[in-house]
């Protein structure tokens, strides 16, 4: 429990993008590792070992869904996208927002009746559902700092570490009387 | 036939709650009584229970956002899940918190299932109806806001909530005033951004849009995939609607949601007494003048023969 | 100050003394005694030393309590927002206080003379009632400074609790007006008592309108928290109604209990006309709130049957609703009733004290035993408890004094 909790704190804040070209270093089909750090606040940026988590993944499709050019392994998605060409962007931020409930954002959904996927998740939510979502099933990583080390921003921010309250008598009930 | 409604709805084995839905359905019949409904593009927010994973970011965001003292545990330290006030109940919004975490082991279900708590900021708030000096009131943005200089401190929003969550600063003697969560209307909501907590949440367990685009999108998720949802949208219809809305994978009352509290607005119930105010206003001074000059018919009588 | 008449001590009856001189205003407010007296009758009391006691240890509470504020003196509970201040101070007093409006709407209204003799004492009830219900609320209220601000500066019309404090403000004055006569009879201004005779019927009338309608509110109020209160103590419809007939029975049999106090206690400033009618009053008064507690009775039950709430009674709540019921309303119309057919003023009494038990059961019930009932019962902080008994105190110490007194108990005697 300690630890997913962690984990999700750590997303708390951050996180991620697929970086600059410069911070990607490539191995057979895909970078050997990307930095995601576009979100970093709290957290530092992600080293993702991209290689070793193509080894581990059954198909590009359970992380990059239809634009990989294999077809989805969700049913669900199956019904439209089918296994074909390669996306132009294959990289998370290209289709998930980094700012997801802007008022832009809000208006470029409210703008096309006919998009299908009006609830995609933004990027943070993107990266955290599905690292943790995978990491919980596989038995991956789940404490926020395991993914993500907090800097000091985000202690304060916790009130953790340095920031911790001092310990009280009463403990804290938390209210209620 | 309204009878035998009530009846079977008690059968059913509702509790507290039936009564009032079944007086409800008898408040039809009432003139004015049509409730709210809500302003047409008020925002809310769709917590997506299922996808929270008990990082309680929000509540740190909740309390940078809104300026809250410090917590009494770092915002990282899962002991709080634990903890337990009176009743045995789980942590609930404070003068400290408007908005809390809780956790629940639910039986059959892997892992436990986190419960985000905070103001739901009803179509047609309890809170604001309650309020003698006005002190409430419902932003077209769909915020239900608390105005601290008039409030005298009679506490009854607090009584009228139908999910316990104003809190009072009881600690303070020359200002204690009603401690809610106001959606960040003022930092936030009133420029179109999301509160405080929808954006710090990592796993984006909250969708912040327009409430009605929110409820087709919630129908859509459940119908996607009927299996990973309770066909309920809890807060879509509960005491006339709330801009906060959720779904879960367990059934609400397991997870200390009350399922009873009927699809009326609170204020309904109170509209059969506020209906009879003008009633007596009016017709009370004529009938007990006539009381009077009958009961003393007798006297006025006397006196006449005692003249004549 | 029994003892004392029995040996032959004339209280102030008029505006003269025996030889013919006036008494002044400082005369009058040392009961015709001298200081020294005066000061030998205050210790003497055995009651007082107990009103020292609770001031020795509630007067530094209460000063605490607007110090320290609220938390200090109270669970600062958010669930159980309200406590005994106002489960007690306000649901239960003002009820209890029912009898201004019920004694002024029987003598003046109704025209029923023979009341006369303790239709001062029924207003005086109300009033006092009332003035401490508004100072328990001011213990309460986290901000007692705006009490004001509903009236005056931020209004919120459509609230059942702006129809309460606009009410009971009103009545208040009304209530004032109604005990000018007594006052202005005893301050040597008859003035005051001609003017108020002229608009008696309207402050009657007023008094009769307002009372039904806060009277009601303080029920109304409950309604707002439908799924909180036990529904055997709520009913949408018909919750006013029960807090407005229980009030009528409550005022009366509250009016019975302290003329009781009066006939046991104060013996010594009661006139003939009030000792020697009181019997006789008792039995009028038991007979009004009888038909009230058959009304009120049948009115719950037909709450019950509404909302088809039967099961209920087969609870542990259903067991504590039916005591409350049995001993706070069918044995006091039981011995109200038995009391009136056998001319028995003292089992009149005995359905009094009962009456007003279950009144108070029945607030105390509503407003914080069966409140919350799915979820905790909360006891009062002690300090609550100890500031209750302060203000309470202040009540009767307040009463007290002023039926010492004023003509109240006893009828002036004008100046010839």
């Amino acid at each position: 429990m300690g630890g997913r909790k962690k984990t999700l704190l750590g997303m708390a804040a951050l996180m991620l993008l697929t970086a600059p070209l410069a911070g990607k270093s490539w191995a057979g089909d895909g970078p050997g590792t990307v930095e995601l750090g576009s979100l970093a606040n709290h957290y530092s940026a992600v080293t993702f070992d991209h290689a070793m988590h193509t080894g581990v993944a059954a198909s590009c499709a359970e992380c990059h869904h239809h634009t990989t050019g294999v077809a989805p392994t969700d049913p669900n998605c199956a019904r439209c996208h089918e296994a074909g060409a390669t996306a132009g962007s294959v990289a998370c931020k290209s289709c998930h927002s980094d700012n997801r409930f802007s008022a832009a954002d809000l208006a470029k959904i409210e703008g096309s009746p006919q998009l299908f996927h009006k609830g995609k998740p933004g990027l943070k939510g993107a990266y955290h559902r599905k690292c943790l979502g995978c990491h919980t099933t596989m038995g991956g990583p789940t404490g926020c700092q395991d993914c993500h080390t907090r800097n000091d921003k985000g202690d304060a921010f916790f009130n953790s570490g340095k920031y911790a309250p001092a310990p009280t008598a009463s403990g804290g009930h938390g209210g209620g009387h | 036939m309204k009878m035998l409604n009530r009846r079977s709805f008690l059968k059913g084995g509702l509790a507290g709650g039936a009564a009032i839905a079944a007086v409800g359905t008898s408040k039809q019949a009432l003139a004015g009584t049509q409730s709210f409904g809500g302003y047409p593009d008020s925002m809310g927010v769709l917590v997506d229970l299922t996808k929270c994973v008990g990082c309680r970011t929000c509540e740190a965001a909740c309390n940078k956002e809104q300026g809250l003292p410090e917590p009494d545990k770092p915002f990282d330290d899962p002991s709080v899940f634990d903890e337990r006030r009176e009743g045995g109940l789980p942590r609930r919004t404070s003068e400290k918190a408007y908005t809390v975490v809780q956790k629940y082991d639910v039986p059959g279900r892997e892992h436990p299932l986190f419960r985000k708590v905070q103001c739901n900021h009803c179509n047609e708030p309890a809170c604001l109806t309650s309020c003698f000096v006005n002190a409430y009131r419902k932003t077209p943005e769909g915020a239900v806001m608390y105005d601290p200089t008039v409030c005298v401190g009679c506490r009854t929003c607090m009584v009228a909530c139908p999910f316990y969550i104003p809190a009072y600063s009881y600690s303070s003697a020359t200002n204690p005033v009603v401690k809610k969560c106001i959606m960040c209307y003022e930092t936030r909501l009133k420029f179109g951004r999301p509160p405080a907590c929808v954006e710090a949440c990592p796993q984006e367990v909250m969708t912040f849009g327009k409430r009605k685009d929110l409820l087709k999108l919630a129908h859509q998720r459940i119908s996607e995939k009927p299996e990973a949802y309770v066909d309920h949208v809890y807060g879509e219809t509960e005491v006339g609607g709330t801009a906060w809305l959720y779904m879960s994978d367990v059934p609400f009352d397991q997870i200390g949601y009350d399922t009873h509290l009927g699809t009326q607005p609170i204020i309904n119930y109170v509209k059969e007494f506020l209906a009879i105010v003008p009633m007596v206003l009016t017709i009370w001074p004529a009938l007990f003048t006539g009381f009077h000059l009958l009961s003393n018919r007798k006297d006025a009588a006397k006196n006449e023969q005692n003249n004549s | 100050m029994n003892s004392l008449k029995s040996q032959g001590f004339a209280p102030v009856v008029s505006d003269l003394k025996k030889d013919g001189s006036e008494w002044t205003v400082k005369e009058k407010i040392m009961l015709g005694l001298s200081p020294k007296e005066y000061m030998a009758v205050q210790l003497r009391n055995p009651f007082n030393w107990v009103l020292w006691a609770i001031y020795a240890v509630g007067l530094p509470i209460l000063v605490g309590r607007f110090i320290f504020g609220l938390g200090w003196v109270t669970h600062s509970s958010y669930d159980y927002p309200w406590g005994l201040f106002l489960g007690w101070g306000l649901f239960t007093m003002v009820p209890l206080s029912a009898s201004g409006f019920m004694m002024g709407t029987t003598v003046e209204l109704f025209g029923r003379k023979d009341f006369k003799p303790i239709e001062r004492l029924g207003l005086l009830n109300g009033l006092l009632g009332y003035l401490f219900a508004v100072m328990f609320l001011q213990v309460d209220l986290g901000q007692p400074w705006r009490l004001i601000y509903p009236m005056f500066v931020s209004l919120g019309p459509a609230a059942v609790l702006f129809l309460v404090a606009w009410h009971v403000a009103t009545y208040l004055s009304c209530q004032v007006a109604e005990l000018v006569p007594a006052f202005g009879e005893w301050m040597g201004f008859p003035r005051a008592k001609k003017f108020i005779k002229s608009i008696v019927l309207g402050l009657t009338i007023a008094g009769i309108i307002l009372s039904t309608l806060h009277q009601g509110a303080l029920g109304a109020l409950f309604t707002y928290a439908p799924g909180k209160v036990h529904p055997l103590w709520y009913s949408s419809p018909f919750q006013w109604l029960h807090f407005f007939v229980s009030a009528v029975f409550a005022g009366l049999s509250m009016l019975i209990v302290v003329s009781t106090f009066t006939k046991w206690f104060m013996r010594w400033r009661c006139d003939e006309n009030y000792l020697g009618n009181l019997s006789k009053l008792t039995l009028g008064l038991a007979k009004g709130a009888s038909l009230a507690l058959i009304t009120y009775l049948v009115i719950k039950i037909i709450g019950i049957a509404h909302d088809n709430n039967w099961q209920y009674l087969l609870s542990g709540w259903g067991a504590w609703f039916l005591f409350e019921m049995v001993v706070g309303v069918i044995l006091p119309l039981v011995f109200y009733t038995t009391a009136v057919r056998n001319g028995n003023a003292s089992l009149a009494r005995l359905g009094a004290f009962m009456a007003v038990f279950g009144l108070a059961l029945n607030r105390l019930n509503t407003a914080l035993i069966a409140f919350n009932w799915k979820l905790y019962q909360e006891l009062p902080h002690w300090r609550e408890l100890v500031i209750v008994i302060t203000v309470y105190a202040t009540y009767i110490v307040v009463y007290r004094a002023v039926l010492a007194r004023m003509p109240i108990l006893y009828t002036w005697k004008e100046k010839k």
